[in-house]
């Protein structure tokens, strides 16, 4: 029983990480629909900067380890700054394309991809090899009845529900959220009702690839190894978390997310090469028995 | 002596090769309900769709009020004052009736001017205020239709522009929405309307533009237009 919840634990750390990173994939095809297949890449460009910064801060780190604040504002600039980037992204590469068939967005997101691994790859400053993450977090562990769990995996768990939480009642609560839901059913009207739509994708690009630099840090802190290549894998898992909750919805990527989180230790810990497959498995059973996701309808609208 | 409101000179509009505007021109005064008229295809849903900023104008001007609206984008054009009820109602079906009015009032900042515009819609459509809960998607035809006017009102535009408002209605829907549309254009909003069916176009409207592949063939006052031997032949059937 105390292994299971120890399994649990470990899900629920990997599942948020998917989840983060799913959410992004979800507001973007819920909102232009599309899918950003650069996505991934933002965790990357998350995590890696948040290894610059901690460098950077490194004369305020007493014994390699950084204090709550320093912490707090490094993680909020890596946010802020890979947002940012994720911002220009749709307006350099993806802008252009809005109006025109949906492959050339999508073969266009698969060169975005390419650039984004590829470019800081070349720079001499970051290039192709592994570094070894900075400790954040503090790492005390202690038992609760026989199962272990450190204080990095209370504060990532707690800090995505928290950023899924706000998320959520922003979506649903304020008037930008209303915006982007009525960009995300009907562009046409929505600018009758005098939306700015590009301003909406720009700040669903925003918080997209905020959340996936969040996703970033909190992977890197389980796996403290980060090199440019990192978001493709960590991508695509998170996609298949998006799809299996329901693309479009964004409590099915939060839902879709610890789903691939925790059935990937529990099959891990059964054999390591399981833990790879299982999330295709969990595709392809959704995919037959509930196409379009846990959480999504296939809704017939009335016109 | 009225004001001039809207002023549409020499419009083409094009989808990729093929042009499906012309070289409009037609005109609309203060409080005055005006209507184009014409077959599937003539053209008339793209006027309205380049009026509010949805296509753009490949040559021609549409002065606003003295403004200029060819240049400016969609969501400008709402602010200038045009509200655009489109062709199929378009509320947004997985949003409340409420949160569709509260989009409509987007562009509105003091929530005391929402608030009295909300109170007024819903004197105009008690269905709507009984339904605010419900979501959109969920309304019949006729009350997606008045929840699409309602959202235009919450606007606050002076201008109205109706793409067939009667489409795929019962007729006993369709005479209230025709009452509603006269009630909102005695308020003091000016109406430019599209209608397939022209006999009820031309009964509501002052004046009509009949529209042919793109192109003005007859104008004039509604009741000349009710008696004109081509307008019966082609478009009232008798």
């Amino acid at each position: 029983m105390s292994t299971l919840m120890q399994f649990l634990v470990y899900g629920l750390q990997l599942g948020s990480v998917y989840a983060l990173l799913a959410i992004g994939y979800t507001m973007v095809y819920g909102i232009v629909g599309m899918i950003n297949f650069a996505h991934g890449d933002f965790l990357m460009i998350g995590a890696l900067s948040t290894f610059f910064l901690s460098q950077a801060f490194s004369s305020f780190a007493v014994n390699g380890t950084y204090s709550g604040l320093i912490v707090a504002l490094i993680i909020f600039v890596a946010m802020v700054g890979t947002g940012l980037i994720g911002v220009s992204v749709e307006a350099i590469a993806y802008k252009p394309l809005r109006n025109r068939p949906k492959m050339s967005a999508l073969i266009t997101a698969v060169g975005v991809s390419m650039f984004l691994e590829n470019f800081p790859r070349a720079l001499p400053f970051i290039g192709p090899s592994p570094r070894s993450f900075p400790m954040l977090f503090p790492a005390k562990r202690f038992q609760i009845q026989g199962v272990m769990i450190s204080t990095t995996q209370i504060i990532m768990i707690v800090l995505s529900l928290v950023f899924m939480f706000i998320l959520y009642n922003v979506v649903n609560r304020t008037k930008i959220g209303r915006q982007m839901r009525a960009c995300s059913m009907d562009k046409d009207a929505a600018q009758l009702m005098g939306i700015n739509i590009n301003r909406v994708i720009s700040i669903t690009f925003f918080v997209g690839a905020a959340l996936a630099a969040a996703s970033g840090i909190f992977y890197a802190s389980i796996y403290p190894q980060v090199d440019v290549y990192m978001g493709g894998w960590l991508g695509t898992k998170s996609f298949i978390a998006a799809v299996i909750g329901g693309i479009g919805d964004i409590r099915g990527a939060m839902l879709g997310g610890f789903i691939m989180g925790i059935t990937e230790i529990l099959a891990t810990s059964v054999n390591s090469n399981l833990g790879y497959a299982i999330g295709f498995v969990i595709l392809i059973l959704i995919l037959l028995f509930k196409p379009a996701g846990i959480m999504g309808k296939l809704t017939i609208d009335k016109v | 002596m009225s004001t001039r409101m809207l002023d549409v000179k020499d419009l083409a509009v094009s989808y990729g090769m093929i042009t499906a505007v012309k070289g409009v021109s037609f005109n609309l005064d203060e409080g005055e309900i005006v209507a184009l008229i014409g077959a599937n295809g003539a053209g008339k849903s793209t006027i309205l769709r380049t009026i509010s900023g949805l296509e753009k104008a490949k040559s021609g001007s549409i002065q606003f009020l003295g403004k200029e609206l060819t240049r400016l984008p969609a969501h400008k054009i709402v602010e200038a004052g045009i509200a655009h009820v489109p062709e199929g109602r378009r509320v947004f079906p997985r949003l409340t009736v409420k949160e569709n009015l509260m989009l409509g009032a987007n562009i509105v900042k003091e929530s005391s001017i929402i608030q009295q515009r909300l109170e007024r819609t819903y004197q105009t459509f008690p269905r709507l205020k009984e339904r605010q809960s419900q979501l959109a998607g969920t309304l019949s035809g006729g009350e997606q239709q008045m929840l699409a006017l309602g959202r235009a009102l919450m606007t606050g535009g002076k201008l109205m522009l109706l793409d067939e408002p009667s489409m795929g209605l019962a007729p006993i829907i369709v005479e209230d929405i025709f009452r509603i549309i006269k009630e909102i254009n005695e308020a003091g909003t000016s109406i430019l309307l599209i209608e397939q069916n022209a006999f009820l176009a031309l009964q509501t409207a002052s004046r009509a533009y009949v529209l042919e592949t793109g192109l003005i063939s007859i104008e004039g006052n509604s009741s000349d237009l009710l008696k004109d031997d081509r307008v019966r032949e082609s478009y009232l059937g008798a």
